[in-house]
């Protein structure tokens, strides 16, 4: 991975001093001009095929109880070892994946498609802008972890709660973003002229606003989603996240917390997952930024 | 690079400065450090049952009688006690010097206040109180209850060590409605609760009383002499048991209350740490269902629950692989006592059988029915039965419907009589002190009243009968029938499902000395090289 | 400047509003019930009705909001409904352990984190480089709690240099208790900071040094370092003070797993234990101090930049 990675702005001096290189196929100079997006996108495929096939990679039932064959060390049968209640953690965390992904993907999805409504609609309607703004700030000055606890002990433990739950703290970084952008858009000559001839306020949303908040979303929306599946491991594992029942990364270390010390495995191999998942995502968000808005990359 | 040199250099020499080796740690003899098994949010053990707030009570209060570790009740803070042929009228005398942590001596008003507090609360105080005609101070050292029935508990009832315990409280506190948690912590017990320095949910200290009167004889659980040989007992509050474990293994704590069973072997290797049986008299698992509604309102369901269920399955996961810490109970009462009864226990013993059980079921209409199983998951026991729970019910047939929650959101859940697709629930997982379970007096959960009874609101005139006939037998032949009858009745009526007795444990590092088996932490008598 | 400040404290007042009455709304509808809790396990459904009753948490929704908004507007926060303590004083004992984490903790992260984003500037596309962003990013991606199971492990336990957990109260006369105790729990917390503000400081350091007054002072043969620690890193500071602003709710929510990993009596661990038991007067006492705070926060921040940047007016 290391040897692939290269920082983006070597890359970029670098393409046309060497015009061999593209003899080596797409893949190979996709992977040399974003090396991050490369490295990211490969292991969080990896993650995503994992999820998908596994039933069929060696899994058995990730809740079957079997409470005469607890806490076996990893072997043969049990490659990442059973837990306190004889489940396979193998099979655990690699179902487990499918919730981590689950809760990432549709926080990130519906933390921005909810920001960006809210984020137009301030940057637009200038009377609801004062009120709407002063609701984020509320939110937002409410750290996310105290109030995804607060609206999980309001409803009872499931996924869609906590996807719900950590939607509702991530809206307003959205929201935010976007009103920013709706309101330096605004200025530019062409929406003015676009406003001044009369031009419909859905249609400039459409044709001026929206192509131009893709790009920063879509970054922030990887990094939310990365930052979800930690608050989800987090959730879990204070007990206020999804419910036990369900094999989540979380659940699985806050089964394993207390026996941390005895036996290590059970909150490493979902803490392994869990990083790398998150750091591909982190990468992939990174390698993306880079390349849809090379201005911004310098910014963070 | 000299500047990222520079920051090396000055950043190791400050983690070499910091990272002295232990031995600065306070050696002080006169200093317990403890942690209980729970947070302490109050120190009310009349209002309020937890575990955790009597354990820290016994220090602050003192009892009329005390119970010695066989559960005899025996004078502690009476010097003794007449009563007459009929157990009608109980006249008792208070040892004279008894002072409380305001220096205020202890009179009969405050012994009569704090009792008329008690009775309200307590299921044998609101026995006494059906049957009394006038508690009365006599002088300032004698009182005396007058009873229009006899009443043959009554040392037991004021020595007892489960709550509501019958406290002895200056009157300006016990006058604090019972249902309200007192806010005062003055008593005349062994210790003094240091209010000032209370970090709830952090740490509670107390401080020894030096003007405790101490009872000559040895001390022996609640009864004999409390001798304190701390000046200062901390109590540190751990939500993380891998923390305290660390803790103890580091020597910051003394005394961990109840390590979790698969620490144990971690700890049991660290030489400077003792590990042993925390009370003797152990646990038992509940399974409890809701008899209002469907489908556990059908005697059957309740009983397939009983064949299916592997007692075995609910230990291990409570307590982990260790034979030792559990066994099989085929009965509601705690094992091991003079009155154990396994009557009436056949759809416990035995193979298990999915089979049979999938037939009364369908027998009764009720295969595939939804089961709403509420279930604690941020306390271990709980949550380790449930799991268990789930998995059976969906072998015998049932949809299960998994409300995972906290143990807070738990104890409203539990109080709603509602139908589970309304709010309600049908089964829920808890556990008895095994020391509660000896016989029905302080067994809340084996109350079969209907309407009156613990949740789940179990109805069934012979297990009522039963309990009535157990108070009323004057010795312990008439008691083991009249426990032997109530076992049956229990069981045919499934008022819960025992899931197994067990046993959870307690480490202490070694300088502790006198730390012995019981009910609850016993602080006297612990000394500290 | 003056009248700036004071518009932006009264600005805080609607949003400290919306809190309180989101908070408040959020908690009522909870189904949790801490007479239940009060009461025990062993209590009858009848007695935990009349506690319930007692504690007044029978009456309606407008009645309780009311109630508490008057009081809170006089400065009270009411009490605890488990411990009678007044809410204020028990925020009060918990402050001191928060604040000197979150203090340790941003200590220990600016002092890695901008060494080590100037140095990753500096040797701009080097293997250096790489390293240190491959650290940054790896550190943003690792839940706190795991760090500190494994900082915990290794360097209380196993090599015996720090305790595992507690806290000392800090003291001038002797302040290393009070140091040792934190270090692992700061450590732990700090290492998403240090990835965070490095970023941030390599990327500002970058831009800076591709402005022109730069690479005239280079061109006029400026030696390298006063460049890049004269001019640069005053221009990064804006940035990575925002960084802070915007990472101190972040902290805290770090703060409530670390506080309970390293038992340490913060205010973390209070309203975390108040929102599981349903102790409703802390989480609306402590959620109101924290955004306050937070809004405070932010509004310092806002003023550093005219310090560091006096281009920045208001």
């Amino acid at each position: 991975m290391s040897s692939t990675l290269l920082d983006p702005a070597v890359a970029a001096e670098l393409p046309d001093v060497l015009p061999a290189r593209k003899q080596r196929g797409r893949v190979a100079m996709f992977a040399y001009r974003h090396p991050s997006i490369f490295a990211g996108g490969l292991l969080v495929s990896l993650v995503v095929a994992s999820a998908l096939f596994a039933p069929w990679l060696g899994t058995a039932d990730p809740t079957a109880l079997a409470p005469a064959k607890r806490l076996r060390s990893p072997s043969e049968i049990y490659w990442f070892g059973t837990d306190m209640l004889g489940r396979d953690i193998y099979s655990r965390v690699l179902y487990g994946t499918r919730v981590s992904l689950q809760v990432g993907v549709m926080v990130a999805l519906f933390a921005s498609v909810i920001g960006m409504f809210i984020g137009l609609t301030s940057g637009f309607i200038r009377v609801l802008d004062t009120v709407v703004m002063r609701v984020m700030d509320g939110l937002m000055s409410i750290p996310g972890i105290l109030l995804a606890i607060a609206l999980m002990a309001l409803t009872r433990g499931s996924v869609g709660n906590v996807i719900i739950a950590i939607t509702i703290t991530e809206i307003p970084r959205v929201a935010r973003l976007v009103r920013g952008v709706v309101l330096s858009l605004r200025e530019q000559p062409y929406v003015e002229a676009a406003v001044a001839a009369g031009t419909r306020v859905p249609k400039i949303i459409w044709k001026h606003i929206l192509p131009n908040t893709l790009a920063p979303i879509t970054v922030q929306a990887t990094f939310i989603c990365a930052s979800a599946m930690i608050t989800e491991a987090t959730l879990s594992f204070i007990g206020a996240g999804t419910p036990p029942t369900i094999p989540s990364w979380g659940n699985i270390m806050a089964e394993g917390r207390a026996l941390w010390q005895v036996k290590p495995f059970i909150v490493l191999f979902p803490a392994i997952f869990l990083s790398i998942t998150v750091l591909s995502i982190n990468l992939l968000g990174d390698g993306l930024r880079d390349a849809l808005d090379p201005r911004m990359a310098k910014k963070i | 690079m000299l500047q990222r040199r520079d920051f090396l250099k000055t950043s190791a020499a400050v983690t070499s400065a910091l990272a002295l080796p232990n031995i600065a740690r306070a050696q002080a003899s006169k200093l317990l450090r403890f942690v209980p098994q729970a947070n302490l949010s109050s120190l009310d053990a009349v209002a309020g049952t937890q575990y955790v707030v009597r354990n820290a009570a016994f220090l602050v209060w003192d009892t009329l009688y005390g119970v010695d570790s066989a559960l005899t009740p025996k004078p502690q803070m009476c010097e003794g006690h007449t009563v007459d042929a009929e157990l009608k009228t109980w006249t008792f005398k208070l040892r004279a010097g008894l002072k409380f942590h305001d220096g205020e001596k202890v009179t009969t008003r405050d012994v009569v206040a704090s009792l008329n507090r008690w009775m309200v609360r307590d299921t044998m105080g609101q026995i006494i109180k059906s049957r009394l005609d006038a508690l009365e101070a006599i002088d300032d050292l004698t009182f005396r209850f007058r009873l229009n029935q006899p009443f043959s508990k009554m040392l037991f009832a004021l020595g007892k060590n489960n709550a509501p315990v019958a406290f002895i409280m200056p009157e300006r506190i016990a006058k604090t409605d019972p249902f309200k948690l007192i806010s005062e912590y003055v008593g005349s017990g062994p210790m003094r609760f240091r209010q000032d320095l209370w970090v709830p949910g952090a740490n509670a200290v107390f401080d020894r009383y030096a003007d405790y009167s101490v009872r000559p004889e040895p001390g022996d659980w609640l009864s004999g002499g409390k001798r304190m040989h701390f000046d200062r007992i901390e109590w540190k509050i751990m939500p993380d048991a891998a923390t305290a474990g660390a803790a103890l293994q580091s020597g910051e704590v003394d005394w961990w209350e109840n390590p979790i069973a698969d620490l144990v072997p971690l700890l049991r290797k660290n030489k400077n740490i003792a590990v042993d049986i925390a009370d003797p008299f152990g646990n038992i698992g509940s399974l409890r269902m809701n008899h209002l509604h469907p489908p556990f309102n059908d005697v059957r369901a309740r009983k397939a629950l009983l064949m299916a269920l592997d007692q075995q399955d609910y230990m291990q996961a409570v307590v982990g692989d260790n034979p030792d810490l559990w066994k099989r109970l085929p009965s509601f009462f705690t094992p091991g006592t003079p009155v154990s009864t396994e009557e009436g226990a056949d759809l416990l013993k035995g193979p298990r059988n999915y089979e049979a059980a999938k037939k009364l079921l369908s027998e009764a209409g009720l295969l595939g029915s939804k089961v709403t199983l509420v279930v604690a998951t941020d306390i271990a026991i709980t949550k380790a039965q449930g799991d268990v729970t789930a998995d059976m019910l969906k072998r015998i047939g049932f949809e299960v419907d998994f409300v995972a929650t906290d143990w807070g959101t738990l104890g409203a859940r539990r109080a709603k009589k509602d139908p589970p697709s309304q709010g309600g629930w049908n089964i829920f997982h808890s556990w008895h002190a095994g020391a509660d379970c000896v016989n029905p007096a302080p067994y809340t959960a084996l109350d079969a009243g209907g309407d009156k009874a613990w949740f789940g609101w179990p109805k069934s005139d012979e297990v009522q009968q039963g309990i009535l006939k157990w108070y009323a037998a004057p010795d312990l032949a008439a008691e083991k029938s009249a426990m032997a009858a109530l076992n049956k009745a229990s069981f045919d009526n499934v008022t819960y499902a025992p899931t197994g007795f067990f046993l959870l444990y307690q480490a202490w590092r070694n300088t502790l000395s006198g730390v012995v088996k019981a009910p609850f932490p016993v602080f006297w008598g612990v000394q500290k090289a | 400047m003056f009248a700036y400040i004071v518009r932006r404290v009264i600005a805080t007042i609607p949003v400290v509003a919306i809190v309180a009455l989101f908070i408040f709304s959020l908690l009522y509808f909870a189904p949790g019930d801490p007479a239940a809790i009060i009461a025990g396990d062993q209590a009858t459904p009848a007695d935990v009705e009349r506690i319930r009753a007692s504690l007044g948490l029978d009456r309606p929704f407008v009645v309780r909001f009311v109630e508490w908004s008057w009081q809170v507007m006089q400065g009270n926060l009411g009490v605890s409904i488990f411990t009678n303590l007044p809410v204020s004083k028990m925020i009060a004992q918990r402050i001191e352990p928060s604040l000197s984490l979150m203090l340790l903790t941003l200590t220990f992260a600016i002092s890695v984190a901008v060494p080590l984003g100037v140095l990753a500037a500096w040797k701009h596309g080097t293997w250096i480089d790489r390293v240190v962003m491959m650290f940054a990013v790896f550190f943003f991606s690792v839940p706190v709690f795991v760090v500190g199971y494994l900082l915990a492990y290794t360097f209380a336990l196993q090599l015996d240099w720090f305790p595992v957990q507690g806290y000392t109260p800090f003291s001038i006369s002797d302040p290393l208790p009070w140091l040792r105790n934190l270090v692992l729990p700061a450590a732990a917390l700090g290492g998403a900071f240090v990835a965070l503000i490095a970023r941030i400081t390599r990327a500002t350091m970058l831009e800076v040094l591709s402005q022109d007054y730069i690479r005239t002072a280079r061109a006029k043969g400026v030696s390298q370092r006063p460049i890049l620690f004269m001019h640069a890193l005053k221009n990064a500071a804006v940035p990575i003070v925002t960084i802070i602003g915007i990472g101190f709710a972040g902290l805290i929510g770090g703060a409530v797993v670390t506080e309970s990993v390293f038992a340490i009596p913060g205010v973390g661990r209070l309203v975390v234990d108040a929102i599981l038991r349903r102790d409703y007067p802390i989480i609306q006492g402590v959620v109101l101090m924290l955004s306050f705070t937070y809004v405070l926060v932010n509004l310092c921040v806002d003023l550093l930049y005219t310090l560091f940047d006096p281009r920045i007016r208001y």
